[in-house]
């Protein structure tokens, strides 16, 4: 029993300081940049565990001792504490081995606390995984896939979850836009209620005004304004029934001067209301800047989402009639049929950015096929081991949805120079 | 009715300093940060900027309460920094990171409208 310990305990001190080049073994790799999907969604994204016997935890101990202990005494005494360790607990090692395995166990650790500041996770095994600034800038792309006034649809490579989904956050909630905020009403005979009228108001799209020409009235809303001309009712505008709704306030200057193009509404054929014979409706409105976070009403996006690229790997070779089925069976037109010389086919991946992870390809069947014959149940279960599923981590495919206020693109330029003020409000007076 | 107004969640109040700085008196460097009236959009950003420095043994944010606004980042480092060192480092990164993703956008956006100005 000796013998084997010691020799394990050789494997383990020899491997380690081998494997240092600068390459994650393969099914590392993977778990590090993608994530993959199985059939019983949703997954949960595996952490690194790694097992160990008695030994190896022995080895842990004193490893996390002798990396502490160096920084305050010297080697030799370190070599001292750790015999003294093995004895206590009777490790079966010989005097001599016990010796040069701490010795060089220590060398190894030496070593690997002066290259400490450059390593990251995965720092045992020699790769770098830090990341700093000039990687970032080196690794980021970004592709725009769709651009028109509405809508938009762009890859990000190389950033990080968190930052993706920054930015959805600040376009949903932190852009700032215009909507209604008070009604006036001088007149409503209409069956519908003031004040369900003022809220179906408040909720029109926001309004083709440039928010950036606004700046936002006090948050601490009594403040009384002084109107030179006079009363501002009488200059209200009539309102139509369902029709576009211009309002504007008198002020000393007029707004003419400052817009380009007259305040209005973008949709021009939203219904606010239905009206009987003999009813009217007449109200002034104002509408006033404010941000997503307050009220969705001011939310400048019907709605901003993204997902990271799916990756489809067929891991072995699917034919015949196997392959007419797979293609089948993706709704979205993931794979293709590609025609091999002697009449066969074979299944390829034609469209894999078109994947939804539905998950459809790797279902196991349904019972109703498996009761026919167990011939039948192993060759149904069998195809769809050989595909999987995969994301990649760090690419995300962003989609804006604009209400028309500002431009899609207007709108993510707004969101990123809003996280870079929260940024610089966070940074810390004291140092 | 006991919901407060929807403006405290970004409206610092008067009095009360936007970072506030706590040192762990257990533990050699470490600290916690409490920013007043920021959420995961922030906090969440930030735990991976430390993350990502080397000299940043431990790095969490959390929300006591989801009508406080607030969040508390805890920071531990190795002797080689201290946290006010690392968390200032760390958002001075992520202003490069952001400035670097503005101008890569910017000019996409123009190399798109090239494009497309061709394809007609």
């Amino acid at each position: 029993m000796p013998k084997k310990g010691t020799k394990s305990k050789k494997k383990e001190v020899d491997d380690v300081p081998n494997q240092q080049e600068n390459k994650l073994p393969d099914y590392l790799e993977l778990q590090r940049t993608r994530v993959v999907c199985n059939d019983d969604a949703p997954i949960y994204v595996h952490t690194f565990i790694c097992h160990s016997s008695l030994m190896a935890f022995h080895l842990l101990i004193m490893i996390t001792f002798i990396t502490l202990a160096l920084h305050m005494f010297p080697c030799e005494i370190v070599c001292l504490v750790c015999l003294i360790y093995c004895l206590a607990y009777k490790l079966n090692f010989t005097y001599m081995h016990r010796y040069f395995y701490i010795k060089r166990l220590i060398d190894y650790i030496t070593e690997y606390n002066s290259r400490l500041p450059t390593l990251g996770t995965f720092a045992a095994m020699g790769v770098d995984n830090s990341v700093s600034v000039e990687k970032f800038c080196k690794n980021f792309k970004i592709e725009i896939n769709r651009l028109t006034e509405d809508d938009m649809e762009f890859d990000m490579i190389g950033i990080d979850a968190s930052i993706a989904n920054a930015f959805r956050r600040i376009l949903i909630a932190e852009v700032p836009t215009m909507a209604i905020e008070k009604v006036f009403m001088v007149d409503n005979t209409s069956v519908i209620a003031d004040e369900v009228l003022s809220h179906r108001l408040g909720l029109i799209p926001p309004l083709d005004a440039d928010p950036r020409l606004f700046d936002y009235i006090s948050v601490k809303s009594s403040e009384l304004e002084w109107l030179p001309e006079g009363s501002q009712l009488s200059m209200s505008a009539p309102a139509h029934s369902g029709d576009k709704q211009k309002t504007f306030t008198s002020f000393s200057q007029s707004q003419k001067e400052i817009l380009e193009k007259p305040l209005g509404v973008k949709f021009k054929d939203i219904t606010i209301a239905r009206l009987g014979p003999g009813q009217a409706i007449e109200f002034e409105a104002h509408a006033v800047k404010g941000v997503g976070k307050v009220h969705a009403k001011w939310s400048p996006v019907a709605t901003a989402w993204y997902r990271m690229l799916p990756e489809v790997v067929i891991l072995e070779e699917i034919k015949g009639a196997q392959a007419e089925e797979l293609v089948k069976k993706c709704p979205v037109n993931v794979f293709d049929i590609e025609d091999l010389g002697n009449g066969g086919k074979r299944a390829v991946v034609a469209k894999p950015r078109a994947c939804t992870l539905c998950r459809e390809c790797i279902r196991p069947e349904e019972s109703e096929e498996s009761t026919e014959g167990a011939s039948e149940a192993q060759e149904s279960s069998a195809p769809w081991k050989q595909i999987e599923l995969r994301r990649v981590r760090d690419h995300f495919i962003f989609t804006i949805e604009s209400t028309g206020s500002l431009r899609p693109e207007v709108l993510f330029t707004e969101a990123v120079k809003i996280l870079e003020e929260k940024c610089e409000r966070v940074i810390s007076e004291l140092s | 009715m006991n919901a407060p107004d929807r403006y405290e969640r970004f409206v610092v109040p008067e009095g009360t300093k936007k970072v506030s700085y706590e040192r762990d008196t257990k533990i050699v460097n470490a600290a916690s940060f409490t920013v007043e009236r920021e959420d995961h959009t922030v906090g969440n950003i930030l735990r991976m900027q430390l993350h990502r420095d080397p000299n940043v043994l431990f790095a969490g944010y959390k929300l006591p309460h989801p009508l406080q606004y607030k969040i508390i980042v805890r920071i531990h480092t190795t002797s080689q920094s201290s946290p006010t060192q690392a968390y200032t480092q760390a958002i001075n990164d992520l202003d490069k990171e952001l400035e670097y993703l503005k101008q890569a956008f910017e000019d996409e956006k123009n190399r798109y409208e090239e494009r497309m100005k061709q394809g007609f």
